[in-house]
């Protein structure tokens, strides 16, 4: 730690529960992970589907993403195939948002005065979900930490009202607050039970993991499972749960990960099956619309104006 | 009161994009000077003011109101509007109702085509204040922006959000809405040395009041600052700076307050190849590298923070730290690289698209083969290193590091076939074939480069234009432009003499295109990468015209270097004496005989000479024939044009005083077939009837 003016160490679940608080008393609604493997925060059906529609909807959680590619066996100090992401979202997007985020950076310890916070333009697309948005990286002496979005459009459909995202990277965070070069050296807590590192809790989870992303996840059962989730990912948005069929398009989604890191696609196979995760992702985002609309959107009216401090219901 | 003040327009945002900003700031003031000049509203300079959270632009002395201007609208002919008795016509009763007026209230206009009724009326000229927050509005939507958003729940659509509008006449808010922002007279300052909203109370005092807040709103003098300031940065640091316009253009655009700072990583990190480093701190991070005198990298760089931070150790130990993660990935990538040599990874290229339709990157590298082997024999080198650099050319896309830095394509290739042991020229081939990247960039300097790098640009157009995508307007995705200039750069700059004409109808037959005519598409090549040849010299300083592009083009020669040469020819023709009347005459000539439908090959019979002017072209004609032939042997085009300069005078002589389209059929064809033989000597050249050329600029 730095010597001058030594902070309290914030461990990984200081930081975690910093951000749940800051966003809390903004009135987001703290959801929790989901409970299915995704890539992103923002499949998290919090993000993706609500920010279909019209309707209100401000939220803020963890989210445990995987990506199989990344994955380094452990090895690497930046790298995982497992981590975890610190999810906002708030729609409409609010007009103060990039300030609400900066005070939620000075929660954490980060004084905008001392350190050097930029946004940098980053684009940001995501064909398998038919969506994109446009924002910035945000640079903290020229580390990136966080992704900040304006969805445009969602599944294929115009964002409107815009949802404005917020992604922390929370081991980055973590690195930097606690000035350790290396993921697995970050301080999961440090309470009246011992000193806990995100390495125990963590690392023979990265090389098992690796091992089975990289060389024994079965690729013809992958495919298969693909398969069957894109069939059940019809079959349920033609009984209209969209919600279910969802599940199933995470499914698929994983599953094209985990082959993606197998390397048992071709580029132009790779790309049509992207094109099948879009088509699900379109047709559920639809199917969800169609669903509120048929409820009346019930939020457009509950939900107060998701300005600062309002909370929601 | 005076007429006018000076008017401030600034646009308060979220970040905008850097590398979009200079000409965001550019096109909006050029879009919002168009608008004023289209709305009559006089003006003094407009200067244009753009940082990451800001587009601004103050109009000097901006009148208060439009100029009064008559209206004119036209009606019927007087001869329509009253009938033979001098009666008004219903026609004219009905101009004069849409008018609103009476029909005596209408007017003549008179002009040398006739007499019209009209109507005149004076319309008063609006006041700026009530037009500005239109134009503004109109000059901001014909912005450049590729994508634009929307935020909130508002329609609005721009860059980034919007959260202030300022529009100031001399010291008064222009009222208004601007993207549904209502417009007023406060901005706002750097984020965070200067939070709060700042009131400008008149456009002169914009700039100094943003200076006070840590806002250096003027791109060029805060662009200016930053050169300075990384300069003396990098001497402190002990070398210079290694720096690039565009790098500069992109820190300029990401600061309000630059702030230098100085860091530093390992020395060991300095075994990686230079341009690794570079586009590691450079490209990554926005950091200039720092060199020494002999261009060696040091362990340091620069970075331009956007704060006068309270602690600035801490800023740079933060940079340092990210540099120190980056550079640490590139080295395991370069390790990890090495361990699989070129030649072993070229197979995979068979499952890499290229693109749809034209195979695999495989595919692409064995035409490439192919057809830098044809250019090599052509230049009568050696092709093994050339087909052997062709075969590795791309392997080093399934790299880690280039996989990282896409940029770094072809030198990386050049390290690792270095690395693998690959001969010196197989490796340097590599590293030149995507030479030149962008205008004035370095060109090939091996003839394996040269002949790859042709092959790999020619086989690129080839196959788009195969497929139907030529480019049009500004829609060039594949770069095609910028390919066949490249070509013509190489051919012309290096001096390869290169039968171009057999090179396009090869890679278009090795081009997986189906049933389209070869004929069409390798004309079409041909026309392509020549049509870059003229963008090529008419950029140049040079004088020449696209007129004497047209001369030589109508030749069509097969080589691109001996285009050049008569290019030349042509160009140093033009400003002979005689090269008016010489165009002219060919000219004539060319349609004399277009008429009278000459066939290529009637013969002169000499016997049938008789006139004295006749006789005197002839005999200039045979002497110019013996004269010219071995220059043309030589492509010494210039001088063949100066021979046939002399020429003016007995063909002057001939046209005065030969009458060619006589009744005697054979005198008739044989001065027409001395004409053809006049025209086929400057044709041996280019078409210089085409040239138009005025007197003075002859002389």
């Amino acid at each position: 730690m730095k010597k001058d003016n030594p902070p309290a160490l914030l461990t990984f679940q200081d930081l975690i529960l910093a951000l749940q608080q800051f966003w809390a008393e903004r009135g987001c609604v703290i959801a929790q992970p989901y409970d299915m493997p995704m890539g992103a925060g923002t499949f998290h059906p919090a993000t993706f589907l609500r920010a279909v529609g019209p309707e209100p909807w401000s939220a803020a959680y963890v989210q445990p993403c995987r990506r199989p590619t990344d994955g380094r066996y452990g090895d690497n100090p930046f790298r995982l195939q497992h981590y975890y992401q610190f999810q906002v979202v708030i729609k409409p997007s609010p007009e103060d948002f990039q300030d609400v985020y900066l005070e939620s950076l000075c929660t954490i310890g980060i004084d905008p005065t001392v350190h050097d916070i930029r946004f940098v333009e980053d684009n940001w697309e995501s064909p398998s979900l038919g969506a994109w948005g446009l924002g910035w990286e945000v640079w903290l002496n020229g580390m990136e930490i966080t992704q900040f979005t304006y969805f445009q459009q969602l599944g294929g459909l115009e964002c409107r009202p815009v949802t404005g995202e917020i992604t922390y990277g929370l081991e980055r965070l973590a690195m930097y607050l606690q000035d350790v070069e290396n993921i697995f050296d970050i301080v999961w807590t440090d309470g009246p039970l011992g000193r806990i590192s995100y390495r125990d809790v963590y690392h023979q989870n990265e090389v098992e993991q690796s091992r089975y992303n990289f060389e024994l996840a079965d690729i013809d059962s992958l495919f298969h499972a693909f398969d069957l989730a894109e069939h059940d990912c019809q079959r349920l948005i033609e009984l209209k749960l969209a919600l279910p069929a969802y599940e199933q398009m995470l499914v698929a989604s994983h599953t094209f990960n985990l082959l993606d890191a197998r390397q048992a696609m071709s580029v132009s196979e790779r790309q049509r099956f992207i094109l099948r995760v879009r088509d699900m992702s379109k047709s559920v985002a639809a199917a969800y619309y169609a669903s509120r609309e048929a409820m009346g959107f019930p939020m457009v009216e509950s939900a107060g104006p998701p300005q600062r401090g309002a909370s929601q219901r | 009161m005076s007429k006018a003040a000076d008017f401030l327009v600034e646009i308060g945002t979220e970040e905008l994009p850097p590398k979009a900003l200079r000409n965001l700031m550019n096109a909006f003031a050029g879009g919002l000077q168009k608008a004023l000049d289209k709305a009559r509203l006089e003006h003094a300079s407009v200067s244009a003011y753009a940082s990451p959270r800001r587009l601004a632009v103050i109009v000097a002395s901006l009148g208060f109101a439009q100029a009064d201007q008559e209206l004119v609208v036209k009606g019927p002919p007087v001869s329509v509007a009253y009938d033979a008795a001098g009666k008004i016509t219903p026609a004219a009763k009905a101009f004069a109702k849409k008018c609103g007026v009476r029909p005596d209230a209408l007017e003549r206009l008179t002009s040398d085509k006739g007499e019209w009724l009209c109507f005149r009326s004076l319309e008063r000229g609006q006041k700026t204040a009530e037009l500005i927050p239109g134009l503004v509005q109109t000059a901001l939507q014909s912005l450049p922006i590729p994508r634009r958003m929307r935020w909130g729940e508002g329609e609005a659509e721009f860059v980034r959000p919007v959260h202030w509008i300022l529009l100031l006449h001399g010291r008064n808010v222009i009222e208004g809405s601007v993207m549904n922002v209502p417009a007023g007279r406060m901005t706002r300052g750097h984020r965070f040395h200067a939070p709060g909203e700042i009131e400008i109370d008149e456009p002169a005092k914009y700039l100094s009041l943003l200076k006070k807040a840590h806002v250096l709103a003027d791109f060029d003098v805060r662009r200016k600052t930053i050169v300075a300031a990384v300069k003396k940065a990098a001497k402190e640091a002990g070398g210079e700076p290694v720096a690039n316009e565009a790098l500069y253009d992109e820190v300029t655009a990401l600061t309000e307050w630059p702030v230098p700072l100085i860091g530093s990583f390992d020395k060991s990190f300095l075994s990686l190849p230079k341009e690794v480093i570079v586009a590691t701190l450079a490209s990554h991070q926005r950091y200039f590298p720092v060199a020494d005198k002999g261009d060696n990298l040091l362990p340091r760089f620069i970075t331009i923070a956007n704060l006068v931070s309270k602690e600035p150790d801490r800023v740079r130990a933060g940079n340092e730290r990210v540099i120190r993660a980056r550079l640490a990935d590139a080295a395991f990538f370069w390790e990890a690289d090495k361990r699989v040599n070129l030649a072993d990874r070229r197979d995979a290229l068979r499952d890499v698209v290229y693109q749809r339709g034209l195979g695999s990157i495989y595919d692409k590298s064995a035409r490439v083969a192919r057809l830098a082997a044809a250019v090599g024999s052509q230049l009568g080198v050696e092709t093994p290193a050339i087909e052997r650099a062709a075969s590795l050319a791309k392997c080093d896309l399934l790299t880690g590091m280039v996989g990282e830095f896409p940029e770094l394509q072809g030198s990386m290739g050049r390290y690792y076939a270095a690395a693998d042991g690959e001969p010196g020229a197989v490796a340097e081939a590599i590293g030149e074939q995507y030479l030149p990247r962008f205008a004035g960039d370095a060109l090939p300097e091996t003839v394996a480069g040269q002949a790859l790098a042709i092959a790999d640009k020619l086989d690129t157009i080839a196959g788009v234009l195969a497929l139907g995508k030529k480019p049009s307007g500004n829609r060039d995705p594949f770069g095609l432009r910028r390919s066949a200039l490249g070509i013509v750069r190489i051919i012309i700059e290096q001096g390869l003499d290169l039968d171009f004409t057999a090179l396009v109808a090869a890679t278009i037959a090795d081009q997986p295109v189906g049933d389209k005519d070869e004929k069409d598409l390798s004309e079409g090549l041909y026309d392509f990468v020549t049509e870059r040849m003229r963008a090529y010299y008419l950029d140049g300083q040079n004088s020449l015209t696209t007129e004497m592009f047209a001369a030589v083009m109508a030749k069509r020669p097969v080589s691109l270097l001996d285009f050049d040469a008569r290019l030349k020819a042509v160009a140093a023709f033009v400003k002979l004496e005689p090269a008016s009347s010489l165009a002219a005459a060919n000219k004539r000539i060319g349609n004399i005989l277009k008429q009278a439908g000459v066939d290529a090959d009637i013969s002169i019979d000499q016997s049938l000479i008789t006139e004295p002017a006749e006789t005197a072209l002839f005999e200039s004609v045979v002497k110019a024939q013996k004269a010219i032939a071995p220059l043309l042997a030589s492509r010494d085009y210039t001088n063949v044009l100066t021979t046939l300069a002399d020429l003016r005078d007995p063909v002057d002589g001939f046209f005065d005083h030969v009458m060619v389209m006589t009744d005697d059929a054979a005198l008739r064809n044989n001065r027409l077939a001395l004409l053809a033989e006049l025209r086929a000597m400057f044709l041996n050249v280019a078409d210089v009837s085409r040239l138009s050329i005025s007197q003075e600029s002859a002389h």
